[in-house]
């Protein structure tokens, strides 16, 4: 009885083991399965269905045929380019100038990682008090002698593109900051020796940085631009804080506002159902591409150590 | 000698305009949270005029006239530069309540009285009361004060039970991913990008019923299970990576000592990784805390801070002040927290990519 028992443990412990990095996953998992799997099916099998439940297509062609839908894919588009290129742009230079570690450096990544901290709300507020005809943008610049007196800028009428371009540069202030510390992560990995070495070789900065700092740096990148790639494409909330639902359509919104704010057409449900996986199939999609184009897949032999 | 100072003199030429560069770049950052926290501060009055004050005023200039309804009350305008009159009547108690709430001045109606008094003897008085700077504050708290502090208390659980949730399920994952090789492991480290490639929002809605059937809608823990699934996908990342930091043949070692597996791990290693893993939770904090949109969904008579903080932003029409007290009171905690989480930058975000 007490061997068997024994017998029984040893084999038990081996299984065990072996099982030890599953276990672990195990909870993950399953919270997935629960929480994230379940409702992700749901909406999905939602945007295939009418409103009595029954198998449908007809949902995307309400999506497709709404006339805010290419106005809304045009801006995502816009908006998610555009500001990407842009965050990732200054989030390196901020890093690289962060990773110079001089006095006070510590401090200052404190200072510029503010922005990433502060709740939607407040960030609203900010700019919804800064952005209007009387707001601080204003006061400021005409305190600057910048804008003459009893001259106003309009941040938040006019054309399309100007509104764009206004959203992409407050979007960027606030998340700036978080492509820049995985970005900083990198390049605080990267030995002093290897770009001390081009120094020694006889290259300049920016000698350096192209050949050496950014192709070491190129899988810290990829990560912070898929992510940031991500969450760009489903931009939506500063929008409606700051210009209200409609008037800058873009996709996330769309889907945000036949949840909740038209209650009373009957196909409200559908259409947010049609948004939601059009939503999710673009940023696959764009995810995949990018993912590809950068070559995240030909390293994954190698890399993970 | 000369060619040293020379070279000193260029060194901290460069050194200064270096830091005015870098000290440039900060104020750019920090001057729209300059403003909104200046404007938490402002007077409702002084919140609506433009060009909008640099400062805060500490201390409110009054004048007090005979006027056509009693007395004529005129506040001095720094921008203007001048007194303007902004109220006319004979009842002390609509006066001190005036410029309590428009002026953020506590004036009591004695002292009113008192000046009235003055008016007897001479055609004009004029006096300075100190403003009570966090008048916006104390009103944003007592305007919504019966929900405020109980949804404050109540993201403070939420907060609580997501950073509990997704440092335990995710840490696990962390560590399998940082000490073991297995199948799967890959899909683990994608999870992250798939978990955020549905739009949050659309997750809300379905997850109304989930909780439902579960009886934690309207609850913390229901919000909080929604806020784990984006966390706990971050907290794989990071809390792998800072696993990794720590060298396995600490633990390695200590197993040669004698130590079981488990008893290595939280003799050696768990106290090496807590610093990061402290980061790590308040960088769980941070989303929580400020998460606001499935909250607004997912909740129905039980809100969250950050709710009653977007509802004053939105429905704020005539106190922007107000709001901007009401979300830098929310930011108070995540700034402080971010002061801590910057030493951590390259633990947390060090060990993976994708």
């Amino acid at each position: 009885m007490a061997v068997t028992a024994r017998r029984n443990g040893k084999a038990w412990r081996k299984i065990g083991r072996n099982a030890v990095p599953y276990l672990l996953v195990l909870p993950v998992a399953l919270y997935y399965a629960l929480f994230w799997l379940r409702p992700v099916v749901a909406s999905i099998v939602a945007s295939f269905s009418d409103a009595a439940g029954r198998f449908t297509l007809e949902n995307f062609a309400l999506v497709f045929r709404e006339e805010d839908f290419v106005p809304a894919l045009r801006n995502t588009a816009i908006i998610a380019g555009f500001s990407v290129t842009l965050e990732f742009f200054v989030a390196l230079f901020l890093a690289l100038l962060i990773n110079r570690k001089f006095r006070g450096s510590g401090f200052f990544l404190f200072l510029s990682m503010i922005p990433m901290a502060l709740p939607a709300a407040a960030v609203g507020a900010m700019w919804i008090t800064g952005l209007t005809a009387h707001g601080w943008m204003n006061s400021l610049l005409g305190y600057l002698g910048i804008l003459a007196e009893g001259k106003k800028l309009y941040w938040l009428v006019g054309s399309d593109t100007k509104l764009l371009a206004t959203l992409i540069v407050i979007d960027a202030w606030q998340v700036i900051p978080s492509v820049m510390i995985i970005l900083l992560a990198g390049l605080q990995n990267i030995p002093d020796e290897v770009q001390e070495a081009g120094y020694v070789f006889g290259g300049d900065y920016l000698h350096v940085l192209r050949k050496i700092t950014l192709p070491l740096l190129k899988p810290t990148i990829q990560t912070a631009v898929i992510l940031r790639m991500i969450s760009a494409i489903q931009i939506w909330l500063i929008i409606v804080v700051l210009l209200g639902f409609s008037r800058l359509p873009v996709l996330v919104e769309r889907v945000v506002y036949y949840t909740k704010e038209v209650d009373r057409l009957y196909i409200a449900d559908q259409m947010a159902a049609g948004y939601t996986l059009v939503v999710a199939v673009i940023v696959s999609l764009a995810a995949l591409v990018y993912l590809r184009a950068s070559g995240a897949f030909k390293r994954e032999g190698e890399q993970f150590t | 000698m000369t060619e040293r100072r020379q070279v000193n003199i260029a060194k901290s030429a460069r050194t200064t305009v270096f830091y005015i560069f870098v000290i440039g770049i900060a104020a750019i950052i920090l001057l729209p949270v300059y403003f909104i926290i200046s404007l938490s501060f402002l007077s409702t009055r002084e919140a609506y005029t433009y060009p909008l004050p640099l400062v805060p005023a500490l201390n409110t200039h009054f004048e007090l006239r005979h006027g056509e309804r009693g007395y004529l009350l005129s506040v001095y305008d720094r921008v203007e530069g001048g007194y303007e009159s902004v109220l006319d009547t004979k009842d002390s108690k609509k006066m001190s309540e005036y410029m309590r709430y428009q002026l953020a001045t506590p004036v009591t109606t004695e002292d009113l009285e008192q000046q009235f008094a003055k008016l007897e003897s001479q055609d004009v008085v004029r006096f300075s009361r100190r403003r009570n700077l966090l008048e916006n504050y104390q009103s944003f708290f007592r305007v919504s004060g019966y929900k405020a502090v109980p949804a404050l208390i109540r993201s403070l659980q939420i907060c609580a039970l997501t950073i509990a949730i997704s440092l335990s399920v995710g840490g696990m994952a962390g560590y399998a991913f940082a000490r073991y090789t297995f199948r799967g492991k890959n899909l683990l480290k994608f999870s992250t990008l798939f978990v955020r490639m549905f739009p949050g929002v659309a997750i809300a809605i379905p997850m109304i019923k989930i909780l439902v059937g579960l009886q934690f809608y309207d609850r913390p823990i229901g919000l909080s299970l929604v806020y784990s699934i984006g966390n706990i996908a971050l907290t794989v990342w990071i809390t792998a990576s800072i696993f990794m930091g720590i060298p396995e043949s600490l633990e390695e070692a200590a197993q040669v000592f004698g130590a079981t597996k488990a008893r290595a791990f939280l003799r050696i290693t768990l106290p090496l990784a807590l610093p990061g893993l402290a980061a790590a939770a308040m960088y769980s904090f941070l989303g929580a805390w400020n998460e606001t949109v499935s909250a607004i969904i997912l909740t129905q008579f039980n809100p969250t801070f950050s709710v009653i903080v977007y509802q004053t932003v939105l429905g704020a029409v005539g106190q922007v002040n107000l709001a901007a007290a009401g979300g830098m009171a929310m930011a108070l905690p995540t700034v402080i927290f971010t002061f801590f989480i910057r030493r951590y930058i390259q633990q947390m975000w060090g060990g993976i990519t994708i």
